[in-house]
């Protein structure tokens, strides 16, 4: 028997020394310490059935081996993991391959436009203000001085839904309703919704998103509105953007102005964005003129204002350098989720 | 309007290069958008705002330039010879519309020479994009454009009786205009007529039959103030749009009137030769009131944030033509002249100082303090609702709120009632005000699906205008609407996921609900307590195949306020608890019938304090499962504040949640 033991034991280490896969020392750990069939558990398991002055002897060497063959198996494990590890990941993983993907869901360009603007009007603490985007004629022209009949209404060309009522053609209608409910001091931005039935090309659409502001108190100056739109503008463009003011004319603001910045495209060289001029246009402001102060019951001689509208559109498109602006009521994916 | 960089010389020496003239015009409140040049010239086109009707011939634009460089202006002489025969002895000139003509002149000139008109003439008017037409149309053309008064000549032997008559048209009138157009009058309509018919219609356009034709030999000239709304209108109406109308619309200078006339005189005796009869017929002229308006240099300088002179406004206003009347130690007032009715206040002269000074002069600084700004819970909401919704892999999409009436056409969500209309659409069939956003977004996945994109997960968080009684303003409604496409467990597990993190304590109820829209078998109107949240559904077959859609998508839309007035911004924190739980999984058997909302119902009947949640797994049907049952499977955790639960207490109470399925509901094990 004792025999029979070295010749396993020779067995074994021969079978061991052929292996070349982890699972081939898995078959020929079964074969031989397999719980079942294993060679040496079926020797270990037909010791009572030896003459008893041999059980001991056998019993010993038998169980010798068994530890033997184990300690074997693991080495032979290790040496061939390594091995297999070292393989596997040169022959297998691709490191190449592109990462796997959760859904990421995009807010619209406007919204995002909408925020930034929002989140920095909060720091120069103006409140957010909302108001209807369907408005009787009273809020869109009269209250804001805009006579009837007068050309200036035609700046403004307007949807009409009947009996004096009209989808707001800018959010100044907004200014009034937050003057009629609030007394001064007033700090606010209005976003919103305008509509208006230009015809639908590159840079127009029936519907678009402006920004109202409002400030009023005693004693605020056309200089605070300089300092006040400077810092949004240095905020939201960069602290080395160029601003122009310059005289225009609006029927609620008294003076009025536009304000240019220097075109970020071509850095104020000139180019189609900016019609070769090297200024674009992204804001028109003024002073409240008094007749809406009167129309609203403020003291227009103790009270001083300015107001000011930004389009969103215009300021998304330039930040992005996109040139249509249907695009952004077009919402194919493929540009919603660039940003 | 159109600048000749050269011809405006005749007006102002200014010594500026015309990129100069178009900076300093554009820094004073005249924009010039572009700048092209003519052989040897400039044209500019200048922008003219609609309060500024003066600056729409060269001299009032030469009076800015002039402002602005302090220079000098300079007006051309109008002075000229008459023959002796009187005008009241050859024509006469009966207004008999007081109001719609407030002031009307006429000139008479004989025997002039129709022609070419020479060639300097020729080369300036088609530097603005004139063209040439002969000499008298071309002097009217030159002086309207010099002095931004509109003038028309008539050819005198062709007036019937040689006379005019300015009133109101009759009723279904007829006048062919200089352009050919055959026009139909009304009797809103003020036209110049002479003894029988209309021979132009006031301000807008001359007839054909008494315009001035190479046979022409006797010249009326009319020069007139016509009301610009009435002038407005009937242009609108007719269609009809002329460089006179533009004017008279905008307000022509009433003082202007004669002065234009007497230009043109004089010029058709230096061109085309002929003899001015003497005198002028000027009817109807009441003199403006002068305007007269006072300015406070403390009012100027603090509303403007500046330190300007007294001496230095003055002479801003008095380059303008205003005039100096009296002064104060604080300030001064000035009459204003004619052609500025935009001028009337004191806010508009600090105005006028304050474009000429120059806007970037006024320094950029401010003393206003800080402020607590006012919580805006919408917003809020609004922010952390799309948060929630893109972080779930929805891209948020914006579309129009006007759209066609097909979008009901599987039904109404929110409003029975018909939408509101717009009577000027763009577009005859896109003149409705929306009443949900569920159909937009389809129309989104139907743009998307059409490039190739397959997988369209949009949501969109806007208004829509449910109409209200008579003339009121419509409910504009806020609504959040969303198309998923990882079937309907996916979107309201998203809804879920969304009022979970608006901390809406209320449970989401589903109740089934029959709409064209969706399939009928997942569709559901949501509740949250006694509220209507809004609806869910998967796509019926119907609109699928209406719209062409290769995939089966979900829809949510959802009344907004109803989560405005749910939502808790407080969030809380719970403690983790430290002692282990226990979990046990079931799976059950139950008849078709039996929802899950009645299973976890009847476990939270039991009011077992150690159930601490209810998850469910999945729905099984198939073999091993009796037709007209299924099996479901979920796990109740079971966990306790003070201690660490035994198996054998969890045994226990897992055989009374058993049981009590059993008896209320005919749950069983499954086998």
């Amino acid at each position: 028997m004792q025999e029979r033991l070295s010749e396993i034991q020779n067995q074994a280490k021969g079978d061991l020394a052929k292996a070349e896969s982890l699972e081939e020392v898995e078959t020929i750990k079964t074969r031989y310490l397999g719980r079942k069939g294993g060679v040496i558990t079926e020797i270990i398991k037909a010791i009572p059935g030896l003459p008893p002055e041999q059980r001991s002897s056998i019993g010993k060497s038998a169980n010798a081996l068994k530890q033997e063959i184990s300690k074997w198996i693991e080495d032979a494990k290790g040496t061939l993991a390594g091995k297999e590890q070292a393989s596997d990941s040169k022959k297998m993983f691709d490191l190449s391959i592109p990462g796997e993907h959760k859904p990421y869901g995009h807010k619209h360009p406007l919204t995002q436009t909408i925020d930034d603007i929002k989140e920095i009007f909060k720091k120069l603490c103006f409140d957010i203000e909302y108001g209807p985007e369907v408005e009787h004629e009273y809020y869109n022209f009269d209250a804001l001085n805009i006579p009837a009949d007068h050309p200036s209404r035609e700046d403004f060309d307007t949807f009409y839904l009947g009996n004096k009522r009209l989808l707001r053609s800018q959010t100044s209608t907004v200014q009034i309703r937050v003057m009629e409910k609030t007394k001064p001091p007033i700090r606010m931005i209005a976003p919103g919704k305008v509509f208006r039935p230009d015809t639908v090309d590159a840079r127009h659409a029936s519907m678009f998103h402006q920004i109202e502001g409002l400030m009023v108190d005693e004693g605020v100056s056309f200089s605070d509105l300089k300092y006040v739109l400077t810092l949004f503008a240095q905020s939201y463009f960069g602290q080395d953007i160029k601003m122009r003011f310059r005289p225009s004319f609006f029927p609620f603001t008294e003076p009025s102005a536009e304000i240019d910045i220097s075109c970020s495209l071509c850095k104020g060289k000139g180019c189609s964005v900016c019609s070769q001029s090297g200024w674009v246009e992204v804001l028109g402001a003024g002073m409240v003129d008094p007749n809406v102060f009167d129309t609203v019951g403020y003291d227009s001689e103790k009270y001083t204002g300015f107001a000011f509208g930004i389009g969103v559109e215009r300021l998304t498109m330039l930040k992005y350098g996109i040139d249509n602006i249907r695009l952004f009521f077009e919402n194919d994916l493929r540009f919603l989720s660039q940003f | 309007m159109k600048i000749s960089y050269n011809w405006l010389k005749d007006y102002c020496k200014y010594d500026l290069s015309v990129e100069g003239l178009a900076e300093s015009l554009t820094n004073a409140g005249l924009v010039v958008d572009t700048v092209n040049p003519v052989e040897d010239d400039f044209c500019l086109e200048v922008e003219v705002t609609s309060n500024r009707p003066d600056c729409l011939g060269f001299i009032g634009v030469a009076r800015e330039v002039a402002t602005i460089v302090r220079g000098k202006l300079d007006i051309p002489d109008v002075g000229y010879d008459t023959t002796d025969e009187n005008i009241n002895d050859i024509t006469s000139v009966a207004v008999e519309d007081n109001e719609l003509c407030q002031r009307y002149t006429a000139r008479i000139i004989k025997d002039v020479k129709i022609g070419p008109s020479p060639e300097w003439m020729q080369k300036k008017i088609s530097s603005i994009g004139l063209r040439p037409v002969n000499n008298i149309v071309d002097i009217t053309n030159y002086v309207l454009m010099e002095s931004g008064q509109p003038l028309h000549a008539f050819d005198l032997d062709r007036l019937s009786e040689g006379r005019i008559v300015v009133r109101r048209a009759k009723k279904d009138e007829t006048m062919e205009a200089i352009d050919g157009s055959k026009c139909v009058l009304a009797d809103d309509m003020l036209v110049i007529a002479d003894a029988q018919r209309p021979v132009a219609i006031a301000g807008v356009m001359g007839g054909k039959d008494t315009e001035v034709s190479d046979a022409t030999r006797n010249i009326l000239l009319e020069s007139a103030f016509f009301d610009p709304r009435s002038v407005r209108r009937v242009s609108r109406k007719l269609s009809l749009m002329s460089d006179s109308s533009y004017r008279f619309e905008r307000r022509v200078d009433p003082e202007c009137v004669d002065w234009a006339s007497r230009r043109a005189t004089k010029m058709i005796l230096d061109i085309a030769g002929g003899q001015a009869v003497e005198g002028v017929i000027d009817q109807n002229y009441l003199e403006d009131n002068k305007m007269n308006v006072s300015l406070k240099m403390s009012r100027l300088n603090s509303l403007l944030g500046l330190q300007i002179e007294k001496n230095a406004a003055k002479d801003i206003l008095e380059h303008l033509q205003f005039k100096i009347n009296s002064e104060t130690e604080d300030g001064f007032s000035v009459d204003v002249p004619s052609f500025r009715g935009d001028v009337y206040r004191e806010i508009d002269l600090i105005e006028e100082v304050a474009r000429i000074h120059g806007y970037d002069k006024i320094p950029v600084k401010s003393s206003i303090g800080v402020k607590l700004t006012q919580d805006n819970r919408f917003d809020k909401i609004t922010e952390r609702t799309k948060n929630v919704i893109s972080g779930l892999g929805f891209n948020e999409v914006v579309t129009d709120s006007i759209v066609g009436d097909s979008q009901e056409r599987h039904g109404t969500i929110w409003s029975e009632t018909g939408s509101l209309k717009i009577l000027n659409p763009i577009r005859q069939d896109e003149n409705l005000l929306r009443k949900a956003l569920v159909h937009n977004l389809l129309r989104v996945k139907k743009h998307n699906q059409n490039y190739g994109v397959e997988k369209t997960d949009i949501y969109e968080l806007s208004k829509v205008y449910l109409p209200q009684e008579d003339d009121q303003l419509p409910e504009e409604k806020e609504c959040l609407c969303i198309l998923g496409e990882d079937g309907y467990l996916a979107l309201k597990g998203a809804i879920e996921t969304m009022l979970s993190h608006l901390n809406i304590a209320d449970s989401l109820e589903s109740v089934h609900f029959d709409f064209g829209l969706f399939s009928s078998e997942k569709s559901a109107e949501l509740r949250l307590g006694d509220r209507v949240l809004g609806f869910i559904g998967e796509l019926s077959r119907e609109v699928i195949s209406d719209y062409d859609f290769r995939s089966k998508p979900c829809v949510a839309e959802l009344d907004f306020n109803v989560l405005l007035d749910k939502t808790n911004l407080e969030d809380s924190y719970l403690k983790i608890p430290s002692l282990p739980i226990v979990s046990r999984d079931f799976a059950v058997v139950s008849d078709e019938k039996v929802t899950w909302a009645e299973i976890k119902g009847c476990i939270e009947s039991l009011k077992i304090d150690y159930v601490d949640n209810i998850e469910f797994f999945d729905v099984y049907r198939g073999k091993q499962i009796e037709k007209g049952s299924k099996s479901i499977a979920f796990r109740v955790i079971f966990r306790a504040d003070d201690k660490t639960l035994k198996s054998e207490e969890v045994d226990i109470l897992q055989e009374k949640i058993l049981t009590s399925l059993g008896n209320s509901l005919g749950v069983s094990l499954r086998a």
